[in-house]
């Protein structure tokens, strides 16, 4: 499951986490990281993302997103 | 009277220029094997541990399963316990964990992809593609054909094999390929060439060995599967691939050069390394509640790291002005900030302290915490 947050106080840049049982991973926006690269190819293919608040993107919510990245 | 020393024979042979040469006496500190981590010394993730072989799963540095299904295999520094071949302490070991049907579509290798610029100058992909040879030393509880598979990213394959001829003996097998003359091959920060060994591959990822076919091939036609044997075990060390079409004495690098080489792409800080209150980095309070710090890597990565820390943020606090604050979220990247060299990492805590104070992420009086950075291929 991946889940965006915000990036330190008063920033207004978004991060992207991995939430798993014992882990979590914090995924910079960098097309040469493959976990960004899994990011993206998993969202896109219904990988659940929730937004900074917690609620669950919908599908096309999800896209969108991803239709903004690098 | 001008000398030069001969690192084989330790004669002194006189010199005309004054100059003192050494061509063997010093460990290798070039990259004559384009493997890093062959001899298995590494393993900053698991530290010797076993590990579930799913997907993506690392058992050293730099060699990784791939898996198209999970909880077949188990993963292993050392696995076993048997004694490494001559002139090696580690190797990698492999334990299937089930009698598995491989299916079609299913593939399980033990994989390191080697980045582009380690392999640039072998010209693949074009009319100067350079012959390159890879040997290793190999064991395992079955006998028989085993395969493996050279690739770029996915599209072009050059599937080999070779025979295990006695159970659980030490064998080193040397496979020669010639470089592929066509098809794209990385020479930056990307994969510029994958080499799998092959523990259970299914019809549609097997090809013919010994020619390059263009096809994402992940093993040989006919060759035996791993993982289709309950227990069966396959223990691997001394990988290298070298340019030229003979095997040659193994590469040994300084133990700091290879450490140097696996943490481009793996930089593991770990409490259990440092004690209960290890300082993961210092920084400066954004506000009452937030610290972030400054994370400078001992080598420039390959690019932009994840973070990976524990899921328990109260592994982690945060200390300002003699006070220690359990984190109240897990340390993050600033993402804004990330680079190959230096991340910024924030953490948030109920607590409060100075805004603008100087402080530190730490982990909070336990050896279970750590930040682990990857840019894996």
């Amino acid at each position: 499951m991946y889940k965006l947050y915000k990036c330190g106080i008063g920033d207004s840049n978004t991060g992207v986490m991995k939430i798993n049982l014992n882990s979590i991973t914090s995924i910079p926006f960098d097309p040469d990281n493959t976990d960004y690269q899994n990011f993206k190819k998993e969202v896109l293919a219904g990988a659940e993302l929730h937004d900074v608040d917690g609620n669950v993107m919908t599908q096309e919510q999800a896209n969108q997103f991803i239709a903004t990245l690098p | 009277m001008p000398i030069t020393l001969n690192g084989d024979t330790g004669i002194l042979t006189p010199m005309y220029n004054g100059s003192i040469t050494s061509n063997a006496v010093t460990p290798s500190v070039n990259m004559k094997s384009r493997i890093i981590n062959g001899a298995m010394v590494i393993d900053q993730r698991n530290a010797g541990a076993s590990v579930t072989g799913n997907d993506n799963v690392f058992g050293v540095d730099r060699f990784k399963i791939q898996a198209s299904q999970s909880s077949k295999l188990t993963v292993q520094q050392n696995a076993g316990s048997v004694t490494p071949p001559a002139g090696f302490k580690n190797y990698i070991g492999i334990t299937s964990s089930s009698a598995y049907t491989v299916l079609s579509g299913d593939y399980f290798t033990l994989e390191q992809p080697i980045e582009g610029y380690n392999i640039a100058d072998l010209d693949w992909g074009t009319a100067n593609a350079k012959t390159v040879t890879l040997s290793f030393w190999v064991r395992s509880s079955l006998t028989g054909t085993f395969g493996g598979v050279l690739q770029n990213v996915n599209t072009y394959s050059y599937p080999f094999t070779y025979t295990i001829s006695s159970a659980n003996t030490w064998e080193q097998k040397s496979i020669t390929v010639t470089g592929a003359t066509t098809s794209t091959w990385g020479s930056t920060n990307a994969v510029g060439i994958r080499v799998h060994f092959g523990l259970g591959i299914g019809t549609t990822f097997a090809g013919t060995a010994g020619a390059w076919a263009a096809a994402n091939l992940l093993g040989a036609t006919g060759q035996t599967n791993i993982v289709s044997t309950n227990g069966a075990t396959f223990y691997i060390t001394g990988v290298q691939l070298e340019v030229g079409s003979t095997a040659t004495s193994f590469d040994y690098r300084p133990f700091g050069t290879e450490l140097a080489l696996c943490q481009r792409y793996c930089i593991n800080y770990k409490s259990s390394d440092a004690g209960n209150y290890m300082r993961y980095g210092s920084g400066y309070a954004n506000s009452a509640t937030n610290l972030e710090i400054n994370v400078h890597f001992p080598v420039t990565m390959r690019t932009n790291p994840s973070l990976t820390v524990t899921s328990t943020a109260s592994n982690y606090a945060i200390y300002v002005a003699g006070g220690v604050n359990a984190c109240s979220t897990v340390p993050a990247l600033d993402s804004a900030s990330d680079n190959p060299s230096v991340c910024t990492v924030n953490a948030n805590t109920a607590g409060s302290f100075s805004s603008s104070a100087g402080g530190s992420i730490l982990s909070n009086n336990n050896t279970t915490s750590y930040m682990l950075f990857t840019a894996e291929l």
